[in-house]
Formats: structure tokens, sequence, C-alpha cells
């Protein structure tokens, strides 16, 4: 089951990473004018690939508690951070210099806020589902038609 | 379908009457399991023993190889393991919400999203679980919702 779990998550993460690393490409070559080769595409893959595995595993990980969650979530922010950084290098991307450093912190900033934003509604909804069918299932009488024996 | 709880007369037993054309499987199965489920449980606390009602049960957790009933305020030791209660008591709305964790649905006040696919549970004592993600689809399941809902 954990195994399984970690494959459909790493395909979910695969897809959501490489659409956010695609939008943050077309924005940057936009502003930036800059033209660039099909190699890229294979990168932009790569990458999200590369990023999907660590979000995987992190998300099979059975935490207990909210803070450990979140505490796990910032350890995961952190290295997607320096992933990133290293792979702009490897690709030859950019440089590491601090521009690059604090450029590339708000592209992956928004990559994970995108993400992490799509997973959250998408789970709102079906919370709220699931709070409708709670709700009906134990409200007091309420698919339950009581009578009395005479 | 309608379900309709007619109270009996004085002295007369309990009992359940399925009225439908065709009988339904997962009806019965149910109606089974929950005649056969031994619902008895013991709650061991300090030099306590007490008989629990597993409905008081608002979850079940383990923790370093000893299994507790938390009940809404109180806390009381078990000697089942978790799958035999997960066995036991899946009939009755309980359901497993993670590794460590079966919970009873009848406790839960709402559920919220976190950012991982997780869910919080939050109870009717106030208490707050979370919810595996590998473990949210039992939960839908047992509410009825089908995937892609």
């Amino acid at each position: 089951m954990m195994i399984k779990e970690f494959f459909v998550s790493l395909l979910h993460y695969f897809v959501d990473i490489t659409t956010a690393v695609l939008i943050a490409a077309a924005i940057f070559m936009t502003l930036s004018g800059k033209q660039v080769t099909g190699t890229i595409l294979w990168q932009i893959l790569l990458c999200g690939f590369i990023t999907a595995l660590p979000t995987a595993f992190f998300l099979c990980l059975d935490t207990k508690s909210v803070r450990l969650s979140r505490v796990l979530w910032c350890a995961h922010a952190l290295m997607m951070y320096f992933m990133t950084l290293l792979l702009l290098n490897v690709f030859g991307w950019c440089r590491i210099t601090p521009l690059s450093a604090a450029l590339t912190l708000l592209a992956t900033g928004f990559i994970y806020t995108f993400t992490g934003s799509v997973h959250y509604l998408v789970d709102r909804k079906h919370t709220t589902l699931m709070n409708e069918k709670l709700k009906k299932r134990y409200a007091p009488n309420a698919q339950i038609q009581k009578t009395e024996h005479q | 379908m309608r379900i309709i709880i007619e109270s009996p007369q004085p002295n007369d037993e309990d009992v359940v009457i399925v009225r439908c054309a065709v009988p339904d499987q997962r009806l019965i199965s149910m109606l089974l399991a929950f005649q056969t489920a031994n619902t008895e449980l013991m709650g061991y606390q300090d030099e306590k023993i007490v008989r629990l009602n597993y409905q008081d049960v608002f979850y079940f957790e383990a923790n370093e190889n000893r299994v507790f009933a938390y009940c809404r305020s109180e806390v009381y030791e078990v000697k089942y393991k978790l799958y035999e209660l997960e066995e036991l008591y899946t009939p009755l709305d309980f359901v497993r919400c993670s590794k460590s964790l079966i919970v009873n649905m009848e406790k839960i006040e709402s559920l919220s999203p976190l950012f991982s696919g997780k869910l919080e549970a939050h109870l009717k004592n106030n208490e707050k679980i979370v919810i595996s993600r590998q473990y949210v689809h039992s939960l839908k399941e047992k509410l009825g919702i089908q995937e892609g809902e």
C-alpha cells in the first residue's frame, strides 16, 4: 500500500511541479526576451521528476502531529530550494550569485505556493463534501423515521 | 431506502426486519457483522478495570506496543492489538486513520484539509487528530463518496 501510495504521489507531484516550472519558465522567457532550445523541455521534465521524488517521499511519511507535519514541510521547502539552485547550475541556466539565488527563492516560492494551493483547494472541496456527509449521517433523526407502537 | 425504527411492545425482544424486493448482500453482511461483533471492551486504568461502551470511545491509539482507548476525557489501556480492534469495530463506524489510530466516525465534529493531502479531524471533545492521506479514501468510502466525486 505504501509503495502504491508513493508512486501515485510521485505521478501527481511530477505533473504539478512540471506544470508550475513551465509557467515560471514561460514568464521568465517573456520578461527576459531570451531564446531557448528544445533541450530545455527535457531539462524541465527532469527537474519535475527529480523534485517530485523527495516530495512524494515526504508525503508518504506518516506523521501524527500537525506541528511535525509543518516542520517536515519547511524542511522540504528548503530542500526544494537548494535542489533547484543545484539544477540551475548543472543545466547551465544560470550561475549561483546572490541575485540568482534571490530570484530562485522567488521562483521556488511561486512554484511551492502554486502546487500547495492547488492541492489545498482540491482537498478543501473534498472535506466540504465529507463534512456534509458526516453531518447528514449523524444528524439526530436525519434519515431515520421513528414510530411508537400503540 | 427509508430507515424506520419502531419501538417494540413491552417485553418483546429487539428485532431487525429487512423489507426489500431483492436482498442487498451488502446490507445483510453489515447486519451479520453487527450481530456477531464482539462489542465487549475492558479498559484498564491504574488499578481499575472498567467495562467500556464502544460508543463512548473517540479513538484507539497504539503507542509503544500498547493500545489505548480515548474517551471524552479518560484514557484506558485495552488488551487488543490495533488490527484486532480494526477488525472488530470497522463494521461499527470506526475507521483506520493512520498506522497507529482508529477513529470513531460518530465523534468527528468536522474535517479540515492540511497542506499535504492529510486531513485534520476535529473531534467532539475538542481534540484534533491527523488522518493520513493513505487512509482518507477509507473514510470517503465509509461516507459513501465515490472516487472522483
